[in-house]
């Protein structure tokens, strides 16, 4: 037996043996014991529930729901509502970040501090008590017949009305997919290395592609334009109530703020070690070159940073899309806030909390892959960054 | 070659010079740093007027004069800063409270010091620390009276959870990431599985499943209590991040010295003990600070799961009766509180960072 | 015991031995047996497999067919032969592998401590004979990276010494040093020969190879090309890839 246990391939074999069966017994008793519990409390276990109407609503959605739609529907609204919160948010913490880290970089010291002071004093602050505070913040703006108008905006405590587009449903999501075209096509036309045309041709075709999204858009908008409508439907004070526009819940404000500060706090902490990154040689040979701080800023260490800054930014883009879930703590209906009520109102534990893990790694790794094809895109041929 | 009278060695650049030169170098640079300048004058002025000049100290102001002042209402905290601090604990006993928040302190500190960086002074450090702060609040013994978990709230509670987090996860991590290293293919792929679950997952989800569906899927016996649940699904979390980085510091750590280490005959135990861990720990340092902050802050995720933690107590300091409106007071407070431990943690860490920077080459 | 009376045990006995990295055949039916007290230079170009062979010794790398034997026990799965065996070889790397966190002195009582259980006291005793031997004990209190390279690399020697092994691997011990510290080390190697250790040294030090050696041996793509006494194989090398080898490295 001493002798077996000496035995190197035995003991490793036996370690895993053990490991295996560790993980097996964690996940066959739970199992059991779950089956046994929900044995006696008379519910019935899988994804039948799925199919089953709520019972109850949602405050946020941007599909039609009620209270009679079924779980997966839920779900789907859930993730839309995620999504939704998640991409705005990154947008406004990529925009913020972006300003945070030029003024982190730049040569004027006034700046830099200015950014720091940011930085310092946004990230030192748990998001969750930013999002507490904002919530506070804007459920507390004078009522609607005092509102605070900004422009086409009005700012009340029923939440922010916003200036929207007459336009059907349909229409509205194909104009916002052409949208994205409209940057997408141009960057992608520029940089690709599938379309082999001179340089002059290749500009005709970034315009050509830019102009006709930009077009299409504004077609769909025209086609799906409500009849006797204006085009743009200004929120206004009627009585005692707001009409017209776009309201933007208070939760929904109160997080994408909340997101974009705090997110925009850490991307200008990435964006700054991006252009730390690019080595001094780099800017001293284009200078050396004779070209314009702008043309060394443009064309030598943007796209440089770019490079170092990608797969940190995914990592923290994947973070933010996470932190969406504290929209339960103020109850903007997001995903998770979706599975924790389920959980509540049916009892389908497990099943929901497996829906919730494969949502999110499905984001997860959706993300990933697009960095990961941005990056493989643009990568430096060898490894010429490291020298 | 020069005319000997013209050599008078160059003067360094005067302050006003460099001053100058580095605010005001052109029109636009002068143009941007008064507006930068403008814009840091006139928040500094705003907070400072509203948390000290205009603000209201005195302790019994009324609510309504309060409020009708230009600045913050420090009276809501001055009345409510028991709740805040301390939660539900009783009001008699709460000097434990505050003793073992002193303790926490404490025992951070003494983590910060070099001369206590070795695995058995941190380990001693925390355990006994950690006993300290249970004991006194939750008494039972030495003549203390018994006070449950369920009355525990404010700062401490936070503290408890962050401590008792990092003192399950720390170790746990160790355990990940020797795993996750292991040659044998079984182990490190099936660890490597959990690890990236985890990580996939936001905290606030694997503090759910913890406080919801753990009793599902345990016997009664092995439930333990719900705050000590959740402290196991944040020591979770925190483990497999943790994990990940003490991987990169033991794959910093040359490839020779291990096999240096069993050319001498030593055992795995010693391998890892005294050599590997030692180095990957150094070389992991400044990344685990960070973790160690980044737990901090979202220890006050337990909000969610429905603990009197320090937000949660903020947000009943100000959410009841007359003071509805002080809400900026009371987050101010915590978020100053937040402040003081993160930013001097993160600061500590970036000298370390420096420091080491400095050592190496 | 009694049938090998008249034989003393040898060193290191290797028998048939093969090596695969994946589907790469490292080691080649590899035959070779070291007596105690021999010394042994083994020489070859980069990638022949000389470094491969020598780990196997002490299982840094696990050979994949044939038998080793040291000190008269079996290098196979058994974790104690492994752990017997590595107490008793030694070794000194090509990049010194001195534990970087520790003083010179930690580092050679470490493993006499935890292996050996030798007191403190006794082990400190027993590093500063060793590091005098080496020539440094001046060094003791100092850290790994204050020390010059042919410095590091003779504590990595005092460091094996302290186990006081039978056997000394030497995996290109002089490789990665400047040129001038190269004679230092190779001192001290030399006056540990005398002392009669057994040693199996991977060097391109010929000079060494010749003073020291009794047998050198060349490899060339996993096998033993050729191997002979100092004189023969320098005088006379039969093999026409060791010529060339010989020819390359001793040519300017």
């Amino acid at each position: 037996m001493s002798n077996l246990w000496r035995n190197q391939k035995v003991r490793n074999l036996f370690l895993q043996g053990l490991f295996v069966a560790a993980v097996l017994l964690i996940v066959i008793g739970g199992w059991m014991n779950a089956q046994q519990t929900m044995q006696s409390q008379r519910m019935i276990s899988g994804f039948g529930f799925l199919h089953k109407s709520t019972g109850w609503d949602v405050n946020f959605s941007l599909l039609p729901a009620s209270a009679n739609d079924p779980y997966w529907w839920f779900f789907v609204i859930g993730i839309v509502n995620t999504l939704f919160l998640g991409v705005l948010g990154l947008m406004l913490a990529t925009f913020i970040g972006g300003l945070v880290g030029l003024a982190r970089t730049s040569s004027n010291a006034m700046l830099q501090l200015l950014g720091r002071t940011y930085v310092d004093f946004f990230r030192n602050i748990p998001l969750i008590l930013q999002v507490f505070f904002w919530y506070a913040f804007v459920t507390r703006l004078p009522s609607v017949r005092n509102a605070i108008e900004i422009g086409p905006m009005t700012l009340s405590s029923r939440g922010v009305y916003i200036p929207a587009l007459n336009v059907g449903g349909w229409y509205l999501f194909a104009a916002a997919l052409a949208l994205v075209a409209a940057v997408v096509l141009p960057l992608w036309t520029r940089t690709t290395r599938r379309i082999d045309k001179p340089r002059e041709e290749r500009r005709g075709m970034v315009l050509a592609a830019l102009f006709g999204s930009l077009a299409l858009v504004l077609a769909l908008l025209w086609l799906g334009r409500l009849p006797e409508t204006p085009l743009i439907d200004v929120p206004q004070l009627q009585g005692l109530n707001m009409r017209g526009g776009l309201r933007v819940s208070p939760e929904f404000s109160a997080l994408l703020i909340a997101i974009g500060i705090y997110g925009g706090a850490y991307i200008g902490e990435i964006v700054r070690g991006g252009f730390k990154a690019v080595g001094r040689g780099q800017t001293e040979a284009a200078h050396s070159l004779g070209l314009s701080p702008w043309q060394t800023f443009s064309r030598i260490s943007l796209p440089l940073a770019l490079r170092a800054m990608l797969p940190i930014l995914a990592n923290q883009y994947i973070w933010l899309i996470k932190a969406t879930t504290m929209g339960i703590a103020i109850g903007f209906t997001d995903f998770f806030m979706i599975v924790a009520v389920t959980i509540n109102q049916s009892g389908q534990t497990i099943e929901a909390i497996a829906i919730l893990m494969a949502g999110f790694l499905a984001i997860n790794l959706t993300i990933a892959a697009i960095f990961n094809r941005i990056n493989k895109a643009i990568a430096l041929k060898g490894n010429q960054l490291r020298s | 070659m020069s005319d000997p009278s013209l050599a008078s060695p160059p003067a360094p650049p005067g302050r006003l010079i460099d001053l100058r030169r580095r605010y005001f170098r052109t029109p636009v640079q002068a143009a941007i740093s008064l507006a930068c300048l403008g814009l840091l004058a006139w928040l500094a002025w705003g907070v400072l007027n509203w948390a000290v000049f205009s603000a209201e100290f005195s302790a019994d102001a009324s609510p309504e004069t309060c409020r009708a002042g230009a600045g913050a209402c420090w009276t809501v905290i001055a009345q409510r800063w028991r709740i805040i601090l301390f939660g539900l604990y009783p009001y008699d006993e709460q000097w434990r409270s505050a003793l073992a928040c002193v303790v926490v302190v404490a025992m951070i500190v003494l983590s910060c010091l070099p001369s206590f960086w070795s695995g058995l002074r941190l380990a001693a450090v925390w355990v006994l620390g950690t006993a300290a702060f249970y004991i006194l609040m939750k008494g039972g013994i030495f003549g203390l009276r018994q006070i449950g978990e369920d009355q525990w709230g404010g700062l401490a509670l936070t503290l408890f959870i962050f401590v008792a987090t990092c003192l399950i996860g720390f170790p746990l991590s160790i355990v990940f990431a020797l795993m996750r290293r292991s040659k044998l293919p079984v182990i490190s792929h099936g660890i490597g599985l959990v690890i990236d679950a985890v990580r996939s997952l936001p905290l606030l989800s694997i503090l759910f499943a913890f406080a919801v569906v753990v009793p599902f899927m345990l016997p009664d016996f092995l439930q333990g209590g719900r705050l000590y649940r959740v402290i196991c699904g944040a020591a979770l979390f925190f483990a497999a991040y943790q994990a990940e980085i003490i991987r990169g510091g033991l794959q910093g750590v040359a490839r020779g010295q291990e096999e240096a280490a069993m050319s001498l005959g030593m055992s795995y135990r010693h391998r890892v003990g005294k050599i590997l861990l030692p180095q990957a720990m150094r070389n992991a340092l400044p990344a685990t600070i960070n973790q160690f902050v980044i737990s901090f802050k979202e220890t006050s995720l337990v909000i969610v799961v429905g603990f009197f933690e320090i937000l949660a107590s903020g947000n009943a300091a100000y959410g009841t009766g007359e003071w509805t409106f002080a809400y900026r007071e009371v987050y101010a407070f915590i978020a100053l509180i937040y402040f003081t431990f993160v930013f001097s943690l993160s600061r500590y860490g970036a000298y370390l960072e420096r420091r080491m920077a400095v050592g190496t080459r | 015991m009694t049938s090998t009376d008249q034989l003393p045990t040898p060193a290191v006995s290797i028998q048939g031995m093969q090596k695969f990295y994946g589907s790469f055949h490292a080691l080649k039916n590899i035959d070779l047996t070291v007596e105690k007290g021999e010394k042994l230079v083994i020489c070859g170009p980069s990638g022949s497999g000389k470094s491969t062979m020598i780990r196997c010794i002490n299982r840094l790398e696990e050979h994949d067919g044939g038998r080793i034997t040291v000190l008269g026990t079996e290098l196979n799965d058994d974790v104690g032969n492994i752990d017997g065996i590595r107490r008793e070889v030694g070794m000194v790397f090509q990049h010194f592998n001195l534990f970087p966190h520790m003083t010179v002195l930690e580092n050679c009582v470490l493993a006499p401590m935890l292996v050996r259980k030798i007191p403190r006291a006794q082990a400190e005793a027993a590093a500063m004979r060793y590091l005098e031997k080496v020539r440094i004990p001046e060094q003791a209190r100092k850290y790994p990276g204050q020390l010059s390279g042919g410095q590091q690399q003779r504590v990595a020697i005092a460091r094996s010494l302290c186990m006081e092994p039978e056997i000394l691997l030497f995996d290109e011990p002089t490789s990665a040093l400047d040129p001038e510290m190269i004679a230092e080390v190779l001192d001290v190697m030399v006056s540990l020969a005398s002392d009669g250790m057994t040693m199996i040294c991977v060097t391109h030090e010929m000079g060494f190879a010749r003073r020291v050696a009794d047998r050198v041996i060349f490899m060339d793509a996993g096998e033993i090309v050729e191997m002979a006494d100092p004189e023969t194989f320098f005088g006379d090398p039969k093999n026409e890839r060791t010529k060339k080898f010989l020819s390359q490295i001793l040519g300017h």
